[in-house]
């Protein structure tokens, strides 16, 4: 503003200026000039007027453009007052750049979560329950676990989880969940899911507190129980939490206790699973959670030959709120019962296992784990079958090719695991343990696993 | 016969027994019910909502918001609710989503701004907003802003100001009722905001050092410096060589004090406190983060208090 007014103070003089000389030289018209310099005169006055209008109105701007730059205490207080209580405000702008904002509107979440273990086992064709336990002394691959997760509309969220491990691709959950209220306080989850049986088998790889799975259910789940079905869940108004569920669906993931019927068309030769949890807060510190679980469905072993599997979790945490704010202690366990019908007999299989954790510091936790599976009808390992298959330990199902299946046990299996746990971060885990395994069927097995975890991407939720 | 009828009378009580306990949740006081996610949330919505409702915070205000075990009651308690506050700018994304899935509550979604508050939305001053590109070698930060806004006692305000238009909307019979409360509210904070600036402004540009980033908004407030936090990084411990090198800062700048919430750990401030002479401060960071602590005005008594009387204590030296 103030350079337009010099500037027009300097085409006035200049005007002036170059008015004078003719003056001078033209006395003649000096009327003429006195008249035309009278005009001049005037026209700079306007001028100047307009010039000093402009500029409060400059001030007045750039005052009121402060005032929205910088509004002082007081006035926002005021402001934030006078503003109609009955209406809800609009979130205030978020100063995001345009990428992150398209980043952020509508895409799933994406996480990558990546499980390594360096193994060592004492023999050289080891023995391993789990598909993503370490298969070999070196470096294994346990799992990468991708995960798009999103809220679908006001009705439904949905969740899917890829898992990539050195046999390929399975996909491990893809489900939708109901969020909206419904009658007897249901929500639905429609989908290949892991299946609400015991606490373990609902469990992401990642957020569990050992390298290899806990022998009954690695033997009676497999590595997960995850059928595609359509699960009812009843949250029941008590005073504490309670939870019925019930599923329905097919077995189309291969697990060691449960597969597709020849007779599919049967609808009474399905998968399904019920489950009750309770979750009790006994004080802001300890909270213990008490479930059963029961699952039938065929076994595949013949057409119309079911397996029962049976199962009772409880877990419970310390953690004192006050002063101690990273230390609790975590007890785990969990019995499973398994009556499997075959051809030939009736098996009867059952396990258990028990792991305490300690977490003695923010990144630091140490744990103990005891395991065992046992039979009250132990296979016999059969001597004629061919080479490649005298691990077989079981009844042979009748699918064709399909000569692994792990219904029967041998003998009685135990195994011992003290473990050790440093998170860097949130979002990196260096885990070391051992694992002693004993049969009294085969030589004892010594184990010991250094595993890496990694997650980038969203940060995820920590189920209790 | 007998035996049937009996068996018959028997499954008609057990069904009726069932549709009494899922239909009893309904009847319900007219209370306006409140789940909030940390307690001061709950102590501005009790000023406001007086005895038309009934507020329950799910973590405790001695307890490190960002890591709440998510345990399964808090679904119960959210499922009856009609209005959740939550503090929002990721303070609860590692337990609070996952609850909310549970909750199987139409009322409380995201989608519905009246039942689903997040507070950070009413919040203009945002501090540390991250524009740049960000990754997680930076350590536990929020993208969004520092979360901790409730620590600036003038965002009492807006956020009760939230609450009360969303009582109206929910309760429009107590309309009346939830105005006077919020104006009185906001005048009760301001006397006691110009009485706790008259307080804080001999000390203006103190220099503090602080455990975690949590303060930022309250030294903003106070208009106190914070030279350098006890943890490395957001959300990372200390390690020996940093806690070495705050140690010489305290002494080269004379810093005089050191701020924790009472939910940190307390070793190595109090260590640094003794070797440098500075004194370490534990602070309720939260309403109910000590006893006697319950509203949102006794929390900023008893931190401006605190401070203050150190650095008096202090300067006497």
């Amino acid at each position: 503003m103030n350079l337009s007014r010099n500037f027009l103070i300097l085409i006035i003089f200049t005007l002036i200026f170059s008015v004078s000389p003719n003056y001078e030289a033209h006395s003649d018209e000096s009327n003429d000039v006195k008249n035309e310099l009278k005009e001049l005169r005037k026209m700079m006055e306007q001028m100047q007027k307009k010039i000093d209008k402009l500029e409060e109105k400059n001030r007045v701007l750039e005052h009121q453009a402060k005032q929205k730059e910088q509004p002082s205490k007081q006035e926002t207080i005021m402001v934030e007052e006078e503003k109609d209580l009955t209406l809800i405000e609009e979130p205030a702008q978020e100063s995001q750049s345009f990428f992150t904002k398209t980043l952020n509107f509508f895409n799933p979440q994406i996480s990558v979560i990546g499980i390594f273990s360096a193994a060592y086992y004492s023999q050289n064709d080891p023995i391993v329950f789990a598909e993503n336990d370490p298969e070999n002394t070196g470096v294994n691959l346990q799992e990468v676990e991708v995960g798009f997760q999103g809220t679908v509309d006001s009705y439904f969220r949905f969740d899917l989880f890829l898992s990539f491990n050195t046999e390929g691709v399975e996909l491990e959950e893809a489900y939708a969940t109901t969020l909206l209220s419904l009658p007897l306080n249901s929500q639905f989850r429609i989908g290949r899911a892991r299946a609400k049986f015991g606490r373990i088998n609902q469990i992401h790889r990642d957020s569990q507190n050992f390298v290899t799975l806990p022998l009954p259910a690695a033997q009676f789940l497999g590595e997960h129980l995850n059928p595609t079905s359509i699960e009812a869940n009843f949250l029941v108004p008590v005073p504490w939490y309670l939870e019925l569920s019930a599923s329905g669906g097919s077995p189309d993931v291969e697990t060691p206790t449960f597969a597709r019927d020849e007779n599919a068309n049967d609808i009474g030769r399905l998968l399904y699973i019920f489950h009750i949890a309770n979750f009790f807060e006994l004080s802001e510190a300890l909270g213990v959670s008490l479930g059963g679980s029961f699952a039938t469905g065929s076994n595949g072993t013949a057409s119309g030959e079911r397996s029962n599997l049976y199962g009772i979790d409880l877990f419970a945490k310390y953690r004192p709120l006050k002063n101690n704010p990273y230390q609790e202690v975590m007890f785990q366990s969990e019995f499973m019962y398994l009556d499997a019908q075959t051809p030939e007999e009736t098996l009867k299989n059952w396990g258990w296992y028990a792991q305490l954790v300690y977490r003695f510091a923010k990144r630091w936790n140490s744990g103990f784990r005891f395991g065992i599976i046992d039979t009250n009808t132990p296979v016999q390992e059969e001597e004629d079958t061919e080479a490649g298959t005298s691990n077989l330990f079981t009844t042979i199902r009748n699918e064709e090719g399909e000569e692994e299946a792990m219904l029967g046990l041998l003998g009685r299996t135990y195994r011992i695991s003290p473990m050790l746990t440093f998170n860097p971060s949130e979002f990196s885990r260096i885990r070391l343990q051992y694992d002693y395994l004993n049969q009294d069927f085969a030589k004892n097995q010594h184990a010991i696993f250094l595993q890496f975890q990694y997650a980038i991407g969203t940060h995820g939720a920590h189920p209790f | 016969m007998k035996k049937l009828i009996s068996i018959k009378q028997f499954t008609i009580t057990i069904t009726f027994a069932f549709i009494a306990i899922f239909l009893t949740d309904q009847d319900a006081l007219a209370q306006v019910k409140i789940v909030t996610s940390v307690p001061d949330f709950a102590a501005i919505a009790r000023d406001i909502g007086g005895d038309k409702v009934e507020v329950i915070s799910l973590a405790k205000g001695y307890q490190n918001p960002h890591f709440v075990n998510a345990k399964p009651i808090f679904i119960t308690k959210l499922n009856q609710a009609d209005l959740l506050i939550y503090n929002g700018l990721e303070l609860e994304i590692g337990w609070l989503p996952i609850l909310i899935t549970g909750a199987r509550n139409s009322d409380i979604l995201a989608g519905n701004s009246i039942g689903h508050y997040n507070a950070s939305a009413s919040i203009k001053n945002k501090r540390e907003i991250h524009t740049g590109p960000i990754d997680r070698s930076m350590g536990d930060i929020h993208p969004g802003g520092n979360p901790h806004y409730m620590l600036d006692p003038r965002n009492g305000i807006p956020v009760a100001r939230g609450i009360a238009a969303r009582l109206i909307q929910i309760d429009s019979e107590n309309t009346a009722y939830y105005k006077e409360n919020f104006k009185n509210f906001v005048s009760a904070l301001k006397l006691k905001i110009s009485e706790w600036d008259t307080q804080l402004a001999p000390f203006k540009g103190t220099n503090v050092v602080t455990y975690h980033k949590l303060w930022a908004y309250f030294l903003n407030w106070a208009d106190f410096k914070e030279i350098g936090t006890v943890e490395t990084k957001p959300g990372i411990p200390p390690t020996p060589s940093h806690v070495a090198n705050l140690i010489r800062i305290i002494q080269r700048q004379n810093i005089k004090l050191i701020i924790a919430a009472n939910y940190y750990p307390q070793k190595t401030p109090t260590i640094i406190a003794q070797q440098t002479g500075a004194t370490f401060l534990l602070l309720p960071a939260m309403v109910e983060g000590r006893d006697g602590i319950n509203t949102y005005i006794e929390l900023f008594d008893t931190i401006v208090g605190e401070i203050t009387s150190t650095l008096i204590n202090k300067k006497g030296l």
